[in-house]
């Protein structure tokens, strides 16, 4: 039947049938372009989402941690002489977990505000100077337990105090991403499952108009593993195409939203800068399009290889 | 090279195609098997290649029983098969060689020789200078050919033909008959179903004659015969 020597080794074999495939499925996608540029699109669009909420929680993250690198705990104290103030200092200062203080009396609280002002003939109506008296805390460790803890034996050394941590909007903040982080996994995996079985559905229907050609090949000796060569590059090229449309999608995305979405931030005085999107980003994105590609397309011909199976 | 122990094929809808067959033929022979449409003479080369079946029996192909054929191995065993059909089942969107060189590929053979082995096969079935053409260009008996270079193109040990001159002229059907015939000069083990009973006769070769899916003996030469 066969000559050894004639025919190719085992990988020579193997490579060739690969690049046979891969040539005769990018021809077939080639020959049918409208159908190969909706499922790119299709694929496309799925990835761009979640990888844009992404990069939207991403930059949100790194906005945290720019506003993170020195969080403080103001302690307001009505009614505190400078003398009162001091021995509360002293207090905060033996306090574990303090690095250092800073500590403002009421009256120079008041003074600071005057000289602020344009005119000061409001404050000269005034009996009582209604400002606090503060103690600035520079804690000593920075994550949210530590600050957590530090607050708390704050309030215990100072019960008269009102404590008011400039970090709780960060962990406001962190425990949103947090929360995002793991919505957009359950959303991105949903629109992911969903992609696959799209591309599934595509290559089931690519093998059945195969038909007489697999019949033929079947007969001829060929495996599933061979038939099903071809529709697997076929799921790699839509993969390819999916991916690179994604971060070209995602890419002008940033740029059309960029200039609202920084301009939204400042207002809230936030120094927000949406980064545009890296390369890493986009190999990731093309990574995941072979992938859902890949494995659509072993699924779509699980299926039409088993209802054509030989018997 | 075939045996087949009383063999029976009931298909779904209940319609029996072979009751009870039992045949053998031998490593290097050439045999046919003859009757009328709806004998079972393809159900018969089908059941050989294992692309049905039995419902009862055992069929023998190379000493391997096609019953305990384990499924992965079934590409394998049909890789050692040519199997030619009366329409000849070529795929329309490929060129000549291209249909020839089906076989080759999926055995894994290097281009170079796989080029050389089609055009050895479409000169052996005369049709080197169509190795371009596409298949629907060609006439039946052009196209019938081609279905029989690919059949042969990987040299399977044996050949199973099923009709292979059903819409050919006499001139024609008789210059295929002559390619099975050098073919099995070369040690190709041959099966081929045909109803054109005077052609068959004419080569003196033995002959299986199925009748309702029965086998009677029209000629018992000790290559073919009901066993």
């Amino acid at each position: 039947m066969k000559e050894p020597a004639e025919r190719a080794g085992c990988l020579e074999a193997w490579l060739h049938n690969h690049a046979d495939a891969a040539r005769r499925s990018l021809g077939r996608r080639l020959h049918a372009p409208g159908q190969t540029l909706i499922l790119i699109a299709v694929l496309g669009f799925i990835l761009a989402l979640p990888a844009y909420l992404w990069l939207l929680l991403e930059n949100a993250r790194e906005l945290s941690a720019a506003v993170d690198h020195e969080p403080r705990i103001a302690l307001y104290l009505d009614n505190t002489p400078e003398t009162e103030l001091q021995a509360a200092v002293e207090r905060v200062d033996e306090l574990q977990g303090v690095a250092g203080t800073t500590a403002q009396s009421a009256d120079q609280a008041l003074a600071r505000y005057r000289a602020g002002l344009p005119d000061t003939a409001l404050l000269d109506w005034l009996d009582d100077n209604p400002l606090p008296a503060v103690i600035e805390v520079l804690p000593l460790e920075r994550t949210p337990e530590a600050l957590r803890n530090l607050e708390s034996r704050l309030r215990q050394a100072l019960p008269e105090a009102t404590v008011v941590s400039d970090h709780e909007w960060v962990r406001r903040l962190q425990a949103l991403h947090r929360a995002g982080t793991r919505v957009l996994l359950v959303v991105g995996g949903l629109l992911a499952l969903g992609v696959m079985l799209i591309l599934a559905v595509a290559a089931a229907s690519e093998l059945r108009e195969r038909n007489e050609e697999i019949a033929i090949s079947r007969i001829t000796g060929a495996t599933d593993r061979f038939l099903r060569r071809p529709s697997l590059y076929t799921g790699l090229w839509i993969g390819l195409g999916g991916g690179l449309f994604s971060f070209g999608l995602l890419w002008a995305g940033v740029h059309f939203t960029r200039a609202p979405v920084e301009s939204a931030a400042a207002a809230f005085d936030l120094p927000l800068r949406f980064a545009t999107p890296e390369t890493q980003l986009g190999l990731i994105l093309i990574a995941a399009g072979l992938v859902l590609g890949w494995v659509g397309a072993r699924i779509g011909a699980a299926v039409a290889l088993h209802a054509d199976s030989h018997p | 090279m075939i045996r087949l122990q009383r063999v029976t094929k009931r298909f779904a809808g209940g319609t029996e195609a072979l009751h009870n067959v039992s045949l053998r033929v031998d490593a290097g022979a050439l045999a046919f098997v003859t009757g009328p449409s709806g004998a079972g003479k393809s159900t018969l080369l089908r059941l050989i290649a294992r692309l049905e079946r039995p419902t009862r029996g055992r069929i023998l192909v190379n000493g391997q029983d096609l019953e305990t054929l384990p499924r992965r191995d079934v590409p394998g065993f049909r890789r050692g098969i040519g199997l030619v059909f009366q329409d000849h089942r070529l795929l329309l969107d490929r060129p000549v060689h291209a249909n020839v060189a089906l076989p080759l590929e999926i055995l894994g053979f290097r281009r170079t020789e796989a080029r050389k082995r089609v055009r050895a096969s479409l000169d052996k079935v005369g049709l080197l200078q169509k190795e371009n053409a596409s298949p629907q260009t060609l006439s039946a008996g052009e196209q019938q050919r081609v279905g029989i270079a690919r059949a042969i193109v990987h040299r399977p040990a044996l050949l199973l033909a099923d009709e292979p001159t059903g819409n050919l002229d006499p001139a024609l059907s008789r210059e295929i008959m002559e390619l099975f015939l050098d073919f099995n000069r070369v040690g190709m083990t041959a099966l081929i179903a045909s109803h054109d009973l005077e052609l068959i006769a004419a080569l003196g070769r033995p002959m299986l004659h199925l009748e309702n899916g029965r086998l009677e003996a029209r000629q018992q030469p000790p290559a073919g015969k009901p066993a």
